[in-house]
């Protein structure tokens, strides 16, 4: 009962000096009408500035958008950080365009989605809410 | 014995909406009575006539055909050069120059920001090095040279590294010839790159105009960005206006500030998007045209009809291209490439039908020179001028498409100008919000993309091939190595001559002066970009770089304010 009113928080952010930030702009809207709690940090951040800002929000997700095919590295970092700060604890995903062969790699290091353009919202928002719920609030 | 059945609906597949991309409600038919205040001479008239609106050409595409131009951007400059070679030989007429991402952002490759980066959507022009292997063996003179690097830094640094080629080699920078892609105001919006500030960006931009029109006159020094504003998800309207309204803007100050002429350059360019709504798309650059004269005439000062002429120049919507069922983007591309011609432009710049996966591919690259050669020479297109002219629908969408754009472009004059617009935060939400609503009514089917929200399907072995074709971004070892590149720059260059440049950059730059060629004389030098975007921003009193990461480097603490040490 209690978890209808628990929101799902999300940090989005952009790595590294791509601009591309339409994707991430619109899923900011669509995440927050589906009722979680967004923070877009915008771009040009580094893996150590999204990790600060997901664990002093106290967020449950990590969404990374790149557009320059570099996900794989983005990631890495990203995901070295989480354990160098013990926050594995968050739930990475991903989206942009990313190239099909990385994307064992990325699903490998726990990173999933990998979402590209033409996915709906609704195929998100329930992706990011189960892997919530299940990881994050032990709900089955 | 068991048999599929299979239910049949005649209306499966019938259509969802009564409006044009841009949200346009049409009727079903358009008679005579729809274009009853449209007067023949004074907004039609022919080819080559004021207002231009069937075309700034009285025989069009008999005497030239449309540039075929578009970006060629491989992740080094060996292979960018030997592209360029490739696609000349198969019919590419204009050379679009796209530099990496972080070039773009105004720092070089050895930049701890940089490692995500290097070597994405373009190779990393740092230096005047990387443009002569870039441009190896390719004529300077003569040949079309066009920017897409739109940052406030890309558009300068392309002009800067150019024009320095051209005289590095003895070749006359009167004869450089294309256009530069130079919006600040769309790149604040679209890029947000910090490296020049409002106030530089704004300096840098009228400087290039001041420079282009004593300097460079068949090199064009500032053309709107349009088509990046528009694959943001504006409709055809604010595309218009805010391409007019930054001409208007940019143009003005020079006018103003460095007594240019609009007289003094080449017809103006205008760069923008071919959507896939056909007609909205042909009838788009007829409104554009007509607008672009009467301003022209009426509001900056031309005299001569060339100054009421605007040459377009489009690329084909990157943003409708979709990863799902890949095959159908050649339709896409197709057909957008084929609304340009119809609508008369002088450039064209399809996207690849690979290019949601990664850089156009050799191949899809061809394919699109092929779509232009058959247009031209199989569909027969080209032999007659505005063909579409005189259709009621045309003729009324066309004028629709004007009216809608005065509107907002009164809007933005009431606000005192495009910089007025950007810095109240009005230009920022006549962005996202159309960008949110054109993807809710994808979502909720109320606009259909074939493949991907309707009609959806599995990707068969074409498709497949088209998914693996795209060039992907070299591994991580070969993309650092531009990180070699600049620090062996660095080593072997002439550092008396490199710090004396950048001294007299500096020096330009606090006085007030013109800095392109200053920076011209720095790039001959072989200071890399950010060195220059270094010293340009210390000039102004800003740090030395953008993103607050890196120290000045020791050779250039002497230009620092001792406030800022």
């Amino acid at each position: 009962m209690t978890t209808q009113t628990r929101k799902i928080k999300v940090v989005l952010g952009k790595v590294g000096f791509d601009p591309h930030d339409r994707g991430v702009i619109v899923l900011t809207h669509a995440l927050r009408d589906a009722g979680m709690e967004v923070i877009f940090l915008g771009k040009f951040q580094t893996a150590e500035r999204v990790v600060k800002a997901a664990i002093d929000e106290d967020a449950d997700v990590i969404a990374l958008s790149d557009h320059c095919g570099v996900m794989r590295l983005i990631a890495t970092d990203v995901m070295a950080e989480l354990k160098r700060r013990d926050a594995t604890d968050i739930v990475v995903v991903a989206g942009g365009i990313i190239p099909e062969e990385d994307i064992p790699y990325l699903e490998s290091l726990g990173v999933t989605g990998n979402y590209r353009a033409g996915t709906s919202f609704q195929e998100i928002i329930d992706h990011i809410t189960s892997r919530v719920k299940k990881e994050r609030w032990r709900e089955v | 014995m068991t048999t599929r059945q299979v239910t049949y609906d005649r209306a499966y597949g019938s259509l969802v909406r009564t409006a044009t991309q841009s949200g346009i409600e049409v009727k079903p038919v358009y008679t005579p009575q729809d274009i009853a205040d449209i007067d023949y001479e004074r907004d039609i008239g022919l080819p080559g006539q004021y207002p231009f609106t069937r075309g700034i050409y009285p025989e069009m595409y008999r005497n030239r055909l449309w540039l075929k131009a578009f970006i060629v951007c491989y992740a080094t400059p060996e292979e960018t050069n030997r592209a360029f070679k490739e696609y000349i030989a198969a019919g590419q007429t204009g050379l679009r120059i796209l530099t990496d991402t972080t070039t773009l952002s105004g720092v070089d490759p050895d930049h701890p920001l940089a490692r995500y980066d290097i070597m994405c959507n373009g190779n990393p022009t740092f230096a005047l090095t990387e443009y002569e292997t870039m441009l190896d063996g390719i004529p300077l003179e003569d040949v079309d040279y066009e920017s897409a690097n739109s940052t406030p830094s890309g558009s300068f640094f392309t002009a800067v590294f150019l024009v320095g080629l051209v005289e590095k080699m003895g070749c006359d920078i009167k004869r450089l010839r294309g256009t530069n892609i130079n919006d600040p105001i769309q790149a604040f919006i679209l890029y947000g790159t910090p490296e020049f500030p409002m106030d530089l960006a704004r300096r840098v931009t009228t400087d290039l105009i001041e420079f282009g029109a004593k300097y460079t006159p068949r090199w064009h020094p500032s053309t709107p960005d349009g088509y990046n504003m528009r694959d943001a998800g504006i409709d055809t309207f604010r595309e218009l206006a805010f391409c007019i309204a930054n001409i208007i803007q940019y143009y003005g100050d020079a006018i103003k500030e460095r007594g240019v002429k609009l007289d003094d350059f080449r017809p103006m360019v205008f760069s923008t998007s071919a959507e896939s709504d056909f007609f909205e798309t042909a009838c788009k650059f007829r409104a554009l045209r007509r607008m672009w004269a009467r301003i022209a005439k009426e509001r900056l000062g031309a005299t001569k009809p060339d100054s009421m002429k605007c040459r377009i120049a489009i690329r084909t919507a990157a943003n409708s291209m979709y990863p799902q069922k890949p095959i159908n983007n050649t339709a896409r591309v197709a057909y957008q490439i084929l609304g340009a011609v119809l609508g008369g432009v002088q450039s064209i710049d399809p996207s690849g039908i690979d290019e949601v996966f990664g850089e156009p591919s050799p191949e899809s690259r061809i394919f699109e020179l092929d779509i232009q050669h058959i247009i031209a020479h199989e569909l027969n297109v080209p032999l007659v001028a505005d063909p579409l002219a005189g259709s009621y629908y045309v003729e009324w969408l066309t004028k629709r498409i004007e009216e809608g754009t005065w509107k907002i472009l009164n809007e933005i004059d009431a606000q005192g100008g495009m910089w007025a617009a950007l810095k109240s935060g009005w230009l920022k939400q006549q962005f996202d919000i159309p960008t949110i609503n054109l993807y809710k009514e994808i979502e909720e089917g109320k606009r259909l993309i074939v493949g991907v929200n309707s009609f959806k399907g599995e990707d068969g072995a074409i498709s497949r091939a088209i998914i693996d074709s795209a060039y992907k971004v070299p591994a991580d070892p070969k993309r650092f190595g531009a990180i070699d590149k600049v620090k062996r720059l660095r080593a072997t260059r002439d550092e008396r001559k490199v710090v004396d440049s950048l001294n007299e950059l500096y020096r330009a730059t606090r006085d007030g002066e013109n800095i392109v060629r200053p920076a011209i004389e720095a790039a001959k030098a072989y200071a890399t970009v950010g060195e220059m975007v270094g010293a340009i921003r210390m000039a102004s009193g800003y740090c030395y770089d953008p993103y607050e990461m890196v120290q000045t480097p020791p050779f250039m603490k002497h230009l620092e304010p001792s406030a800022n040490r």
